[in-house]
């Protein structure tokens, strides 16, 4: 099998030009050294050959009139490729067999219970994220009153299967949800940390609204059908819409992450430079998710086993 | 003042993209100051195609990384290690690769001892994640080209690995993750 050489080619191609800095000049250099054989070019041209000398002028000109164009035309191509590049990552076909990994910390206000057949794992998100759009990007409107559950989720999602991890600000691991798709029903298995407790429930399946992820939403909105590997047809749908720039870069993670902003300002994502996969989303200045993209590796699949502790008794499902 | 502007310009372009080109540039040509070489030889063909290209600029250059690399970028890099010697005299002649990536896996080393082409098709596949049909369009050849030359080159970095060191790659390599 090649893939373990390949997924080790990669890492060490990865670790070996980890510290590889643009050195200052280099632009200034390639200019002069392109200059130079210009000018070279013309005085051939000048010492008798009319047709070298019409090259060499051409050659010129062509250098001094490409610059002479405004800087936002190279801006603009920027945004063309990267944003290309990002949408051929997320279409390709090995993203459907990663393992999704996201951390999404909530604005304060928003709390998140688990819940029998909310849907999958990635409808559990989207409540989530419901409440915030009906909070307005502003923060503005109500948000949930009950006691606070979570602050922060972990998540990993592959194929049918996705869990769940909400822990508070402190770091406290409030509860852990599992959801498995099945035929037409989902199975939600929650653990309850702080009540010892654990529940499990069968539901039919929630039939997803197939707009929510394609449409052009408003600026700041997030729409996701269908986990968190539903995060590529969402970014995708997005990006596809337009009025996005590549707006510089910004250190992420150990990278100098692409930053891509949305006209409005209310929606800003972060890509690997490399991969052209997302590592971050910030979406009305309200919820950030960082995601990671990892390979089946039997270490990130056991992330989605959800054991039940001994000690802990089985209760009702709530309503 | 075209000059001032263009160098800005291309200053601009770099400070915004010029890390992970010359990230490729460097694992194409097999060392820092290669890279570097690499990566100037192709700004210098962007630079008198500028006005002329259609769509971005990257891709160009990229095109143009690959082409270098995988067809005459060594005997472009030979002239110029030996005007470099040269211009520094006897003293200097030291081209020993002291400026070379930290090459602190095996892999990356061996990947040197690839042919051009089968080392640029392995960073174009595995390092950029191209598609066969990219790789094929930034080379310059035909699909099946990709395709055979990235078989032949990753055996030839297996069998190198394993005969420099067969448990390294046993032992670290499931443990190794995609980056996010």
């Amino acid at each position: 099998m090649n893939t373990e050489l390949e997924q080790r080619l990669r890492a060490d191609m990865e670790q070996a030009t980890r510290d590889i800095r643009i050195p200052p000049g280099l632009a200034l250099k390639a200019h002069r050294h392109s200059h130079k054989r210009t000018i070279t070019t013309r005085a051939v041209a000048a010492a008798g050959t009319a047709a070298v000398l019409v090259a060499g002028t051409l050659t010129l000109a062509e250098v001094t009139g490409a610059f002479g164009q405004p800087a936002g035309g190279s801006q603009v191509r920027t945004t063309a490729y990267v944003i290309s590049r990002v949408e051929r990552a997320l279409s390709a076909s090995d993203m459907s067999n990663m393992v999704g990994y996201t951390r999404t910390v909530y604005p304060a206000g928003i709390t998140l219970q688990p819940v029998p057949g909310g849907g999958t794992a990635e409808m559990t998100i989207r409540r989530v994220l419901d409440r915030i759009v009906a909070m307005g990007v502003n923060g503005s409107g109500g948000g949930s009153r009950s006691p606070r559950w979570g602050d922060y989720e972990l998540l990993w999602a592959y194929h049918h299967t996705t869990k769940m991890s909400a822990f508070t600000a402190t770091g406290q691991h409030v509860f852990d949800e599992r959801l498995t798709v099945g035929r037409g029903s989902l199975e939600t298995t929650v653990v309850t940390y702080p009540s010892h407790t654990w529940w499990t429930a069968q539901s039919p399946r929630l039939a997803v609204t197939g707009s929510a992820s394609a449409g052009c939403l408003p600026a700041g909105q997030i729409r996701l059908t269908g986990g968190a590997n539903a995060w590529p047809a969402f970014i995708h749908s997005q990006l596809a819409c337009g009025a996005y720039t590549a707006a510089g870069k910004q250190a992420l993670g150990g990278v100098d992450a692409l930053r891509i902003t949305g006209s409005s300002g209310q929606f800003t994502l972060w890509v690997n430079p490399v991969t052209y996969l997302p590592m971050r989303l910030q979406a009305g200045g309200l919820i950030q998710i960082n995601f990671q993209w990892l390979p089946p590796t039997p270490a990130n699949l056991a992330m989605l086993n959800m054991p039940v502790p001994a000690s802990f008794h089985q209760v009702v499902p709530p309503s | 003042m075209g000059s001032d502007r263009a160098a800005a310009d291309l200053e601009l372009f770099l400070a915004e993209r010029g890390e992970p080109l010359l990230r490729t540039a460097v694992l194409l040509a097999g060392s820092s100051e290669a890279g570097e070489d690499l990566l100037q030889a192709a700004l210098e063909r962007l630079l008198r195609r500028w006005r002329t290209i259609e769509g971005d600029p990257e891709g160009y250059l990229r095109r143009t990384l690959y082409h270098l690399a995988a067809d005459n970028w060594r005997q472009h890099q030979v002239r110029r290690t030996r005007l470099r010697l040269l211009q520094s005299g006897a003293g200097a002649a030291v081209v020993d690769g002291t400026a070379e990536v930290d090459l602190r896996d095996s892999l990356v080393r061996l990947l040197r001892q690839l042919p051009p082409r089968q080392r640029a098709v392995i960073v174009a596949r595995y390092w950029e994640q191209l598609s066969e049909a990219e790789s094929a369009q930034a080379l310059g050849c035909s699909v099946g080209t990709v395709k055979s030359a990235t078989s032949r080159g990753l055996r030839r970095l297996r069998e190198l690995s394993e005969s420099s060191g067969p448990m390294e790659l046993a032992t670290q390599g499931s443990a190794r993750g995609r980056r996010s």
